[in-house]
């Protein structure tokens, strides 16, 4: 794992607890403490009713693909190994539409990937440090 | 919604643009120098009457800066410098803040320009991009999204899931496009292309192809803007600015950008409904975006553009001419601020200058890019998240 590549993310405050739970092998988001909503990408305050108020929440480990590129050309050399890579953007089951994530698509070819395919977590722990939640045909 | 106050009481009146080029071999202040000093020739304007300079850029500053160019000018007196970051969404924000700037009496003349040298420096400036990993980009570096095409490319596989639109439709864009740029001077890429090469070539990201991917370029254009009254002692004949807007929304899906939001404000704004438009200058990216662009802005009702381009309606003598100068896919990018620049030159009394015609407009499409007479002209920036319309004398 020592000789992984390519780019990690920088957690701040606002998204720490959710980098920290997929450590853990736990997806999760911000749900509000007044109006219930959650909230994607995560911040301090809700982008519905405007109050501070919330929680971490763990949320469904399934959804939908609302959206997807092949990518065949890359721009970082690390990614060549990959290529062609599914990043997709994920609408999570039980989520109200509230929560798009955008990751891969894995195991599967991309010439299966569909707008409308049902997926499921799968946590893929790229160094010691950090974890990626990505996605895998449900 | 009433019209804007800003309506016909604005106008561009001098144009002006480098060479457009994969090497410049100068420093973007040499270009936004030269396309500047054309401009305001253009206007029959002195330097010192430019007393406003807008420009914007994309995430990062990666054309000229403003100050730089108002102190290399010598300015003695500029009264508002504006760069604004809303980078390819922000060459008709650009148009209208030089405008707002005339309209509410701070400048006189303002100055709009954008220099670049983004094919000869952009290579190291995208990997560096690349590599950002903190706010936003946390999500979606890690996961290999470190491109336009894979930002703007989920825009198109939803409209393709929604609507039926298929990679086929966007070559028709692309090959449209490049016929109309074989018959502009300045334009980077004039060779002929066919449907079978855009269908042939590689993938880039999907689902776009190579021949679905704008270029990058090194070039400057810019332009001046006074006010009507004072428009009428300039050398030119001057295009209105009618209305103008820029901002960012959200829309019901990823199939529809925040042109959807703003037409209505920019038609009614103007006073006028999208039939009334003559030709559109549409923000092209990628061949999708041009097309979803076209919808968005009500020209072509939601998920029929496919039919649309591949009928030629977007053609030189089609009912709504599109990018005529060959837009980003086949003129050049430079951001966009071209196609304002190209919607300028039809609008003019005389018509473009550098097509093939040698004198008058002949209309001969082996030689003549001018449109017949268009009266209106839509201009938008990506996602139109700005659009102004603007209209001959």
């Amino acid at each position: 794992m020592a000789d992984y590549l390519k780019p990690l993310p920088i957690a701040d405050l606002d998204s720490q607890q959710f980098w920290t739970r997929c450590k853990a092998h736990e997806l999760s988001a911000q749900r509000c403490g007044d109006c219930g909503k959650f909230r994607w990408p995560p911040q301090a305050f809700c982008p519905h009713c405007y109050s501070w108020k919330f929680d971490w929440t763990k949320v469904g480990e399934t959804g939908t693909v609302t959206s997807f590129v092949v990518v065949h050309y890359v721009s970082i050399p690390a990614f060549q190994e990959d290529v062609p890579y599914v990043v997709a953007h994920i609408t999570l089951d039980g989520t109200d539409q509230q929560i798009t994530m955008i990751s891969n698509v894995i195991d599967c070819s991309w010439e299966e990937v569909r707008v409308g395919m049902p997926v499921r977590v799968v946590f893929d722990d790229v160094t010691a440090d950090v974890t990626l939640a990505k996605f895998r045909p449900a | 919604m009433p019209e804007q106050a800003i309506k016909d009481k604005t106008a561009i009146v001098g144009i002006g643009w480098t060479a457009f080029s994969r090497n410049s071999g100068v420093t973007t202040l040499t270009l936004a120098a030269e396309a500047s000093l054309k401009a305001i020739a253009d206007a029959g304007l002195h330097v010192q009457d430019i007393d406003g300079v807008v420009s914007f850029y994309h995430r990062q500053p990666e054309g000229q800066m403003v100050r730089e160019l108002v102190r290399a000018l010598g300015l003695k007196k500029c009264n508002f410098e504006f760069y604004s970051d809303g980078g390819g969404g922000w060459n008709c924000g650009a148009v209208l803040s030089g405008a707002m700037l005339v309209h509410a009496g701070i400048c006189k003349k303002v100055l709009v320009f954008k220099a670049r040298n983004r094919y000869s420096q952009g290579r190291a400036a995208r990997a560096e991009r690349a590599n950002d990993v903190k706010g936003d980009a946390q999500f979606t570096t890690p996961f290999g999204i470190h491109h336009a095409a894979a930002s703007f490319g989920p825009i198109a596989t939803a409209h393709m899931a929604r609507y039926g639109t298929t990679t086929l439709d966007f070559a028709h864009v692309a090959v449209t496009e490049r016929s109309h740029a074989a018959l502009n001077k300045k334009a980077m890429m004039r060779k002929p292309i066919t449907i079978e090469d855009h269908q042939n070539s590689r993938w880039i990201i999907y689902p776009f192809r190579l021949l679905d991917c704008c270029q990058e370029s090194d070039g400057g254009v810019a332009l001046v803007i006074t006010s009507s009254e004072r428009a009428r002692d300039t050398k030119h004949a001057p295009v209105y600015i009618m209305s103008g807007m820029g901002g960012q929304g959200q829309t019901a899906g990823l199939w529809e950008t925040n042109g959807a939001n703003s037409a209505p404000l920019l038609y009614e704004g103007a006073g006028i409904t999208a039939k009334d438009v003559s030709i559109a200058e549409i923000y092209d990216p990628f061949t999708f975006m041009c097309m979803t662009h076209i919808e968005d802005f009500g020209l072509v009702k939601k998920g029929e553009i496919g039919p649309w381009v591949t009928a030629g309606y977007n053609r030189l003598d089609g009912s709504l001419p599109v990018n005529t100068h060959g837009g980003l896919m086949s003129e050049a990018h430079i951001h966009g601020l071209n196609h304002v620049i190209e919607a300028v030159q039809q609008l003019r009394p005389e018509g473009v200058v550098d097509d093939l015609c040698n004198g008058a407009h002949t209309y001969d499409r082996t030689t003549c890019r001018q449109v017949r007479n268009p009266e209106i002209a839509l201009v938008c920036g990506e996602c139109g998240e700005s659009a102004v319309l603007l209209r001959r004398a």
